[in-house]
């Protein structure tokens, strides 16, 4: 087990520039997630990670030591790919075996007829076994042993995958989407499997995937990447409260964030043409974007900061998640409440949104979030 | 609801019966085309390898397994059994081999590929006939191009190869018109033509080869090429194979064209390349024996039939499809 670094890695596709300078440290026994939507690059850093592809400059180190050109076979690192990979002609017991059979026989004891009777070829075949039999029960696929890929479902497969990588004792674990080909029911529970694998195994993981739900439960830290860069790098109850960017903001967080436009003048912050409240430190005039996740805006009919009325309505049963199109603007904001708040929320019906401004993140018309910017609010505008 | 029931229980063999008289009916044709086409032929040439019959003789006698008796006693076809098997056991395995080659190297190529592959394709769409005359000329003991080649590295350094040495003391091989030569010939120019064939098969095959096992491979320890053809290339190429192995021995089986460019007359010196086709074609068609050319293209059949037996045996235990 160890650690990885990664530092200053791009990689041009012609004249496509797919990552744009990456610096990433992953410490020994880390879990980290590479998040983001579809082309960001993710996918390619974990292949230049594992050695299957080269960066165009930039270093990666193992454990301290750089292995920029070695090749991914020397790299000692396991990989489990979004399609699995499974050799198709192999059983079960032989495709977990393939990665110890390829580095501890010689290529004479892998014969087929006369291989098993060379000389340290029985204790070597042996040592084998032992470790595809403790593999498979650690992943509770001890009856498909003798069963070839084709003969198991989605979610089998993915468990031989993962038998394969786990099997011998690598430096860490590289996992491309691994969840993606299962159905929604399965993931929810493969997810939960796998954070438990990495606490047994205490190795590093590197995880790749689009989808955000699995990045903010697995992991110890997120890494989201958009367009070649990896924007921010954190925990991910920091990701989701503290983003440092709007991108981050939009990305992470289901239903979306709802950004509303305020304007900053004379210490005067309002939205909408009404102030909410006033700067403490001094900072730019000008546009700025407030950022509201649905959990923060509450339904109130006392002087309440937007009004506007029920545009959408998803009820999920254990909470209500409502669009509100707000009066006299074309944005519709996303609503979180509660299920004993329902009879308020018809279609159609006019609502009052408050929220306070704690919860509020301020960003700069480029999307930098300005932690700076601290409003103190006025008593009376304040509506919890 | 019981009424009903036995209603529909009454209804339903009437009905059954008049949709499998429709199927019957629409089948008909295709069925009668397949025995009248298909296997009536088979049937009757078998019919006829029992018999002395002749085209145009009125009638026949059953001669019994005569005809067999001979084919298993006559020297002359020792000879074409000794012919047909060299053959069939030389071109097989190497244009097969030289085909799977070829396909892995173009494969790996980017579209410089596509010119190899017009190339070794050429010689499968040239017909077979018209080459085997510019083969014939180039073969040519004195005018040929091959031997004159030959000649050239008399009295070089290239005479310390024996072949060379040998030649240019006694005169370089006659080819065609040597019985120690002419059925390798035949191999080589069966090679040379067919292996572009199974090159265009695998390079099908190749393509449905999963990138990712390669990734998967390396990421396994598979260093060398050879341990990522062993462990992916080679078994998912397994059906392409047997298909491949198929069609092989049964073009070699079927070879005759280049034999009755070469040797009209006899097939062969010595007749060591009196292969069975051309044997059928001599009784049957030139000599007009009917029952000793149907006995031959019985035994073929029979030899033909065996073979795809043998593959479709180990398609079912060994081949993994998908």
């Amino acid at each position: 087990m160890a650690g990885l670094s990664i530092s200053s890695v791009t990689k041009r596709f012609g004249e496509t520039e797919v990552l744009k300078g990456v610096t990433l440290d992953v410490a020994d026994a880390e879990f980290v997630s590479l998040v983001g939507p579809s082309g960001c690059g993710k996918s390619t850093l974990l292949r230049i990670i594992a050695g299957l592809e080269d960066p165009t400059s930039g270093d990666i180190a193992i454990d301290g030591k750089a292995v920029t050109g070695t090749r991914a076979a020397d790299r000692n690192l396991s990989m489990v790919f979004q399609s699995y990979a499974l050799y198709p002609h192999l059983t079960v017991a032989e495709n977990i075996a393939v990665p110890l059979r390829m580095r501890s026989l010689s290529a004479v004891q892998r014969l087929p007829l006369i291989g098993p009777f060379l000389p340290g070829a029985k204790e070597q075949r042996s040592e084998i076994a032992t470790a595809v039999q403790s593999a498979t029960e650690m992943l509770e696929i001890g009856p498909l042993l003798d069963r070839k890929p084709g003969q198991l479902s989605g979610g089998q497969r993915q468990r031989v995958a993962l038998g394969r990588a786990l099997v011998r004792d690598p430096a860490a674990f590289l996992l491309d989407e691994p969840l993606s080909n299962l159905d929604a029911k399965l993931r929810v529970q493969t997810r939960a499997e796998i954070a438990q694998l990495h606490r047994r195994l205490k190795a590093t993981f590197i995880y790749v995937t689009h989808d955000q739900v699995e990045a903010m439960t697995m992991s110890d830290r997120i890494a989201v990447m958009m367009g070649g860069e990896i924007l921010q790098c954190d925990a991910p109850s920091v990701i989701y409260e503290d983003p440092s960017n709007i991108r981050v903001a939009e990305f992470i967080g289901s239903p979306k964030i709802n950004i509303l436009p305020v304007e900053l003048a004379n210490t005067e912050m309002t939205l909408f043409g009404r102030v909410l409240g006033y700067i403490t430190e001094a900072a730019q005039a000008g546009i700025y974007q407030l950022g509201l996740r649905p959990e923060a805006l509450k339904l109130t009919q006392a002087a309440p900061v937007v009004t506007g009325t029920v545009a959408h309505m998803e009820n999920l049963g254990s909470e209500v998640y409502a669009q509100i199109a707000l009066a006299n603007q074309t944005s519709r904001v996303t609503l979180r409440a509660a299920p004993a708040e329902r009879r308020n929320l018809r279609l159609g019906a006019e609502v009052g949104l408050g929220f306070s401004l704690k919860d509020g993140l301020i960003f700069d018309a480029d999307g930098k979030r300005q932690r700076r910017v601290e409003v103190a609010v006025t008593h009376e505008r304040e509506v919890a | 609801m019981a009424e009903i029931d036995a209603s529909i229980a009454a209804r339903k063999p009437q009905e059954v019966n008049r949709q499998a008289r429709t199927a019957w009916g629409l089948a008909t044709p295709a069925l009668a085309l397949m025995f009248l086409i298909l296997l009536v032929p088979v049937v009757v040439a078998g019919v006829l390898s029992f018999t002395n019959y002749s085209l145009g003789n009125s009638g026949f006698d059953w001669v019994g397994f005569k005809n067999f008796d001979r084919l298993f006693s006559r020297s002359t076809y020792e000879k074409m059994f000794i012919a047909t098997f060299t053959y069939v056991v030389v071109v097989v395995p190497i244009s097969v081999a030289l085909g799977l080659g070829a396909a892995l190297l173009v494969n790996s190529l980017g579209r410089i590929g596509d010119v190899y592959k017009t190339i070794y394709f050429l010689p499968v769409m040239a017909t077979l006939l018209a080459m085997a005359i510019v083969w014939e000329f180039m073969l040519h003991p004195t005018i040929g191009v091959i031997n004159q080649t030959f000649e050239m590295s008399c009295g070089t350094i290239l005479e310390v190869i024996p072949f060379l040495a040998n030649g240019c003391a006694d005169g370089f091989p006659l080819w065609l018109g040597d019985r120690d030569y002419a059925i390798w010939v035949l191999c080589f120019i069966g090679i040379w033509q067919g292996f572009g064939f199974n090159m265009v098969l695998y390079l099908a095959g190749l393509t449905a080869v999963h990138r990712e096992l390669y990734h998967a491979a390396e990421m396994d320890g598979a260093k060398s090429a050879w341990e990522r053809f062993r462990l992916v290339t080679w078994p998912a190429l397994g059906p392409t194979t047997v298909f491949v192995v198929t069609i092989s021995c049964i073009r070699a089986f079927q070879v005759f064209d280049t034999v009755e460019a070469f040797w009209p007359q006899g097939g062969g010196p010595n007749k060591s390349t009196y292969v069975m086709m051309f044997a059928i074609f001599e009784k049957g068609v030139q000599q007009n024996l009917i029952g000793i050319g149907s006995a031959i293209t019985m035994l073929f059949l029979v030899f033909v039939m065996f073979l795809t037996l043998i593959q479709r045996w180990l398609v079912e235990r060994k081949v993994h499809y998908g």
